[in-house]
């Protein structure tokens, strides 16, 4: 409603500053630099086990330590994170404390009975996992070890409850949450507005026994093979781009997954499988290179998941380019050969350090 | 090889019926690349529509008859025991029970044995009494693993289909009705169940009331941004940042 009008009449533009005071308070609070919360005395301890391959935490790592530190705050309790590799991104992401595991390699029976033997020592209260190929299969085999109550694939959290989909996804069920929990993707926010301290804790683990698993060799995925939906890095085309050999060489240089807006779909130049975008393919790719894309929302509607985006495109106003992460302006006929002379430059010399 | 085939009573996923759970056919199509000596395992109070796994190949199921509210663990893992099995097959989780893919693990702690899960292809390997296996991982990369048998694998569903029903395949199979133990679950602590809502992801979060025009900002943009601009630079200079960039995120093999 308009205020101080004679007639009301409903405000479509919505321009009105006196119902623009609330949201600016807010905007404030976030842009404020993360005030550092210590938590000397904990009443009760809430652990998660993020997969963090490589020491980096995925997406649904930082979901789950948004929900641990929903359990974690409604009572003054703190945040203890158990990973393999302690770094500095656990402190901004929400852990109070940090514990390393003893495990070298994948060796997941012995990274589950360390955990028995903290969850039995450090009387956590709650243990989270992400519900992934190896977090879930972790929360699993801690659950049969320890006997404790498992909730499997949480779609939602609180203090009160969890739920999860049974039965063929008929029925949902919902109970308090208990002791071990995973958490399916995209169910809880992750944790933002505070730091926290990330203390290492010392907990002596006992020896660890050999396993039944003698060998293990990862083997990275084919990104010629993958579909777009699951690939993790896409190189994409859209209408500035007239060189499509060279666009195809530049992919298989860079190990990526071909993409295409729906210009060039549309034109027979790539094929449908390739589209891009709200009425093609949403990706969930961690990196996202357009080269000559202009960024409608239907194609930007596509790369809402991407964490990394970059641009190469003739106009500086382009979407793309105020989306992209790393946004060049330049012709994308004259950068694709450049980045193959470089990579070709490269891979000549292979043992020359930068 | 002797294989178990652990078989569950499934639901259809979209008219309710009951109906066998496709990954756990996939494991059976694993379990016949492997040995001929493949046998069929289910607990439960009906074998019903599990008749059609004898039609996807697997020779002879056993149906451990005992009645719906029992712990199946307790009568499988007896008859796991007891059938000198080298290896045992399950579904990643079943479809249209509890749906949480406990059992497996349960029943490999109750057996002693090792566990493995989300196995795509089985092969066997160079030492006798070992096991190659392949394991899907997120983006279709796998993990080749050497585990020593017996042992416990459960099936992904990216895992190749089983071998097309056949009617006399499924003529062919025999059914073995045994009584199984009767054990009482252990009691869980009851969770309250109702119909299921499908709940909103979280991709956009826009706030209430919020106008069209930041509803769709919030659907189009990722919390990343505020990045660097380069405006016409050299095609070398452009290309060099670029590597630099997709280096430092770590989506370019490291130099
Ligand atoms: C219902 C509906 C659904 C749609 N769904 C999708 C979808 O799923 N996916 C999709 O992609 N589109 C979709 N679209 C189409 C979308 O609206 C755009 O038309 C399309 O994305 C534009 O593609 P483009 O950016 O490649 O082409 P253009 O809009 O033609 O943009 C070309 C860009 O390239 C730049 N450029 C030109 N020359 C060069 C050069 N030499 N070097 C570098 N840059 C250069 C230009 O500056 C411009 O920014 C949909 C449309 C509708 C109506
Ligand atoms: N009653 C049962 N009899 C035989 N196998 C079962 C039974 N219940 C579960 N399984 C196996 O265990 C897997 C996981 O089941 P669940 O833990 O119920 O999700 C299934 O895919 C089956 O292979």
């Amino acid at each position: 409603m308009v205020p101080g009008t004679a007639r009301r009449r409903l405000d479509r533009a919505q321009r009105v500053p006196a119902a623009e005071a609330a949201p600016s308070a807010i905007t404030a609070a976030i842009d404020a630099a993360p005030r550092l919360v210590v938590i000397a005395e904990p009443a009760y301890l809430v652990a998660l086990v993020p997969d963090a391959p490589g020491g980096r935490l995925t997406p649904a790592d930082r979901q789950l330590f948004g929900a641990a530190r929903a359990l974690a705050d409604a009572g003054g309790g703190a945040v203890l994170a158990l990973v393999e590799r302690p770094g500095e991104e656990f402190g901004p992401a929400g852990a109070d404390r940090v514990l390393a595991l003893p495990v070298s390699g994948y060796d997941p029976e012995a990274k589950a009975l360390a955990l028995n033997a903290a969850l039995a020592a450090l009387d956590l209260r709650h243990v989270l996992f992400p519900e992934s190929a190896d977090g879930g299969d972790l929360a699993r085999r801690l659950a049969a070890l320890s006997g404790a109550p498992f909730f499997a694939a949480a779609e939602s959290l609180s203090p009160k409850a969890v739920t999860r989909a049974a039965h063929g996804r008929r029925v949902e069920q919902r109970r308090a949450p208990p002791r071990l929990i995973s958490l399916a993707p995209d169910a809880v926010a992750p944790h933002a507005g505070s730091r926290h301290e990330a203390l290492p804790v010392a907990f002596a683990f006992p020896e660890p026994t050999g396993g039944g698993i003698l060998s293990a060799e990862f083997i990275p995925a084919d990104p010629a093979k993958v579909p777009l939906a699951e690939a993790d890095f896409v190189v994409s085309a859209g209408n500035g781009v007239t060189d499509l050999a060279t666009f195809r060489a530049l992919v298989a240089a860079l190990n990526a997954t071909p993409g295409a807006s729906r210009m060039l779909c549309d034109a027979g130049l790539m094929p449908r499988s390739a589209q891009v975008g709200a009425s093609g393919t949403v990706l969930d790719a961690r990196g996202y290179f357009a080269l000559g894309i202009a960024g409608a929302p239907q194609h930007l509607q596509g790369v809402a998941r991407c964490e990394h985006v970059i641009a190469v495109n003739t106009d500086l106003h382009a979407a793309m380019i105020e989306r992209a992460g790393l946004a060049v302006v330049a012709d994308a006929q004259l950068v694709m050969p450049a980045l193959l002379r470089l990579l070709q430059d490269e891979a000549r010399q292979p043992e020359r350090q930068p | 090889m002797r294989i178990a085939v652990l078989l569950s009573a499934g639901r259809h996923p979209v008219s309710g019926r009951p109906a066998p759970v496709p990954v756990e056919l996939q494991a059976l199509g694993l379990a016949l690349g492997l040995s001929d000596e493949v046998t069929g395992l289910h607990a439960g109070p009906d074998i019903g529509p599990l008749r059609d796994a004898l039609g996807h190949g697997l020779p002879r199921l056993i149906h451990l008859a005992s009645e719906a509210e029992d712990d199946p663990v307790p009568g499988l893992a007896a008859a796991l025991a007891s059938g000198g099995f080298d290896l045992v097959l399950a579904g990643r989780a079943g479809q249209g029970g509890e749906d949480s893919g406990l059992l497996p693990y349960a029943l490999a702690r109750a057996l002693g044995l090792p566990i493995v899960a989300d196995a795509v292809a089985l092969a066997p390997g160079a030492a006798p009494g070992t096991l190659i296996v392949e394991q899907a991982l997120a983006r279709g990369a796998r993990r080749r693993l050497v585990i020593r048998l017996p042992a416990v694998v459960t099936v992904h569903p990216a895992a190749p289909a089983p071998a097309p029903f056949a009617f006399a395949a499924a003529r062919r199979g025999i059914v073995d009705v045994q009584a199984g133990p009767s054990a009482a679950e252990p009691a869980r602590p009851a969770s309250e169940e109702r119909p299921y809502r499908p709940r909103p992801k979280l991709i956009a979060r826009a706030g209430a009331g919020a106008s069209a025009a930041e509803r769709l900002k919030a659907a189009t943009e990722s919390a990343s941004g505020g990045g660097r601009l380069l405006v016409a630079p050299s095609p070398e200079e452009a290309a060099g940042e670029i590597l630099q960039h997709l280096r430092a995120l770590g989506l370019l093999p490291g130099r």
